[in-house]
């Protein structure tokens, strides 16, 4: 009887319920009508519990980095140096702006910020070079979903907090799927500037420009060697490392670079606590969620359905794939991992699939469901910030989701993608 | 129309001022939290010493900073939903279907403040194992703070939560009855994903 919550969730969602309440109303529902009003309470107690974590801590503080970066224009050099190294390629800003979110990933884990900040500042020179606009957005939108995958990442320190993983092993199972995604891009970048004719953004710079862009881009990408080098070395946990980062980002704008102001920081503070607040009170509703799922036996049911259809992994993979893919399309990376990660975690290590790998296919699945049409959030804002429809931005990113469906399927064949620099640091057995 | 605007002025102004001035106090909490935690990694690590009430206080500040912010963000539309149906549907149904989910959110706030109340009244039975109010600094007897002032942090959050709720049902029946443009714009949310 309990299990009919998961179906009544299903339809409160479809039905446009917020998911904090809709992981709070079946439940709730379902234990009410099958006698057992005691574990209502428990609920409750179990979203205080969720949210009251210090390993949560980590999410307003790596906001609170990635606004203060954002603010303080660090984004404008990261772009000059990418554009000092890949400029004058022929599709040399469609490159520029791939490799700019590649390093923009390395100091903010969240692709609607990659997407507002670079998409802001490349689209309009794209299509100043002869871009057409709904191309200029769709390559920011596309490149933009590496910000979550590449450490540090916002769904991957909740996952590793849901599903209890190391948020360290998450982080550095992300780097290579990131940098793969990346690369992918670049090479569709080339195949299409080759076939399109696309114009170079600059000429080759000298090394001393060059060197001269990496000098000014150096504060910034000094953060994810402070944050992975602190975590690696055990001289942070990745709470303490974002809070570090975020005095790095504070110190960097307001006194190195001067390009932060003490009057802007009310609003960041103001922005990074009220999105923090959000994804806390889902965590902390992803926690009651999950303690139903296990009074229910969800995933011994669930596990049994998907048993029957195959007992290959690797078929079941593929199928999982697909699920994720579909629900990536409709709800945003964050919630869908609170929602499936206690539900599809469980089934998936106990056929012998590593849990670090198993969170990296559901992270970069659901990461790449961000700019997947229907419902993506980064195709409404590359929309936002470039005037474009998103009909047509949807159309024209299919080449580049092409490219992140192939590097989602060698990351669930190949573990060793992600699964080696774990490993060979010690954080996976 | 004109009762339900008559009810919506007041709660309208009490909304407005309650919560910016929960948004300060949330602005204050995270600035702190990083300090906290900055003092923390100081201690531990420069002065190899390191100190019991950084981390409990964070947390502390983490959880009223919840308690304050999340009420705007869901005033300002800021919490996940699919709003796709939406886009098959007649509006009025649309519209019904809006003041549907609403009530039902306000159900489940209302249970969650019942079982809140009773968690809180659990809190002063229990003392935080690290923080303290420091009154020998004023020569009085120092003691340790209950973990009710903590579990508080959530009751505020579903009271201001239930005061947003009841505000966006008055202002979706005025919408119903075709009061729409009588009612003043809302914050939008502008978060991250």
């Amino acid at each position: 009887m309990l299990v009919w919550f998961l179906p009544l969730f299903l339809l409160f969602l479809m039905v446009g319920l917020p998911v904090f309440f809709g992981m709070l109303a079946a439940p709730g529902i379902l234990l009410y009508l099958n006698g057992q009003e005691r574990d209502i309470g428990l609920l409750y107690r179990n979203v205080y519990n969720g949210m009251d974590s210090f390993p949560l801590m980590a999410i307003p503080f790596f906001m609170l980095a990635g606004e203060l970066m954002n603010r303080g224009g660090i984004t404008l050099r990261l772009v000059e140096f990418a554009q000092a190294m890949m400029g004058h390629f022929r599709g040399g800003l469609a490159h520029v702006s791939v490799l700019s979110s590649m390093l923009f990933a390395g100091l903010s884990g969240s692709a609607v910020a990659d997407t507002s900040a670079l998409g802001s500042m490349l689209i309009p020179a794209m299509e100043k070079q002869g871009y057409t606009r709904k191309f200029a957005a769709a390559i920011t939108a596309a490149s933009s979903v590496i910000g979550p995958i590449i450490p540090p990442s916002g769904i991957m320190i909740i996952y590793a907090y849901v599903m209890g993983e190391s948020v360290a092993a998450l982080f550095l199972a992300g780097i290579v799927p990131g940098i793969m995604v990346g690369l992918g891009l670049m090479v569709m970048v080339k195949v299409m500037a080759d076939k399109y004719d696309f114009p170079v953004a600059t000429r080759k710079y000298t090394w001393p420009e060059r060197g001269t862009a990496s000098l000014k881009a150096f504060f910034p990408l000094m953060t994810p060697v402070i944050i992975l080098g602190g975590i690696l070395a055990g001289v942070f946990t990745p709470t303490e490392a974002a809070a570090v980062a975020v005095a790095y980002a504070t110190v960097i704008g307001l006194f190195v670079l001067g390009t932060l102001k003490l009057r802007d920081l009310p609003d960041v503070l103001s922005r990074a606590a009220m999105t923090s607040a959000v994804v806390l009170l889902l965590v902390g509703a992803a926690m009651a969620f999950k303690t139903v799922v296990s009074l229910s036996h969800t995933p011994e049911i669930l596990a049994e359905f998907i048993l029957g259809l195959s007992q290959n992994p690797l078929i079941l993979l593929f199928l999982i794939n697909l699920l994720l893919f579909i629900v990536g399309m409709f709800l945003d990376a964050g919630p869908a991992i609170i929602i499936l990660g206690p539900i599809l975690g469980p089934i998936f290590v106990s056929l012998g699939v590593d849990p670090v790998h198993f969170a990296i296919i559901m992270s970069v699945n659901l990461t790449v469901g961000l700019a997947t049409p229907p419902m993506g959030l980064v195709l409404f804002v590359a929309s936002s910030v470039s005037g474009e429809k998103v009909e047509a931005i949807a159309r024209a990113i299919l080449p580049f989701l092409a490219v992140e469906v192939v590097v989602i399927f060698l990351i669930t064949y190949i573990p060793a993608i992600s699964m080696t620099i774990p490993r060979l640091t010690g954080f996976v057995n | 129309m004109t009762a339900l605007m008559g009810l919506l002025a007041p709660l309208q102004f009490i909304n407005d001022h309650v919560l910016r001035l929960g948004r300060a106090i949330g602005i204050v909490a995270i600035g702190l939290m990083v300090v906290c935690i900055l003092i923390q990694v100081f201690m531990r690590y420069v002065m190899n010493n390191a100190l019991p009430w950084p981390d409990e206080a964070a947390r502390f500040l983490m959880l009223w900073m919840t308690g304050l912010m999340a009420p705007s963000a869901y005033r300002r539309g800021g919490f996940v939903a699919i709003d796709m149906i939406e886009r098959f549907l007649p509006p009025r149904v649309v519209a019904g279907l809006a003041l549907f989910l609403l009530a039902l959110s306000l159900m489940v706030l209302i249970v969650g403040l019942q079982l809140s109340l009773k968690h809180v009244s659990s809190g002063w039975l229990f003392s935080s194992s690290s923080l303290w109010i420091p009154l020998d600094w004023i020569g009085a007897k120092s003691f340790k703070l209950k973990l009710a002032w903590m579990y508080m942090s959530l009751t505020v959050g579903i009271v201001l939560l239930i005061a947003v709720s009841a505000e966006l049902i008055l202002r979706q029946l005025i919408t119903m009855l075709g009061g729409g443009e009588r009612l003043t714009p809302l914050a939008v949310y502008e978060g991250a994903d």
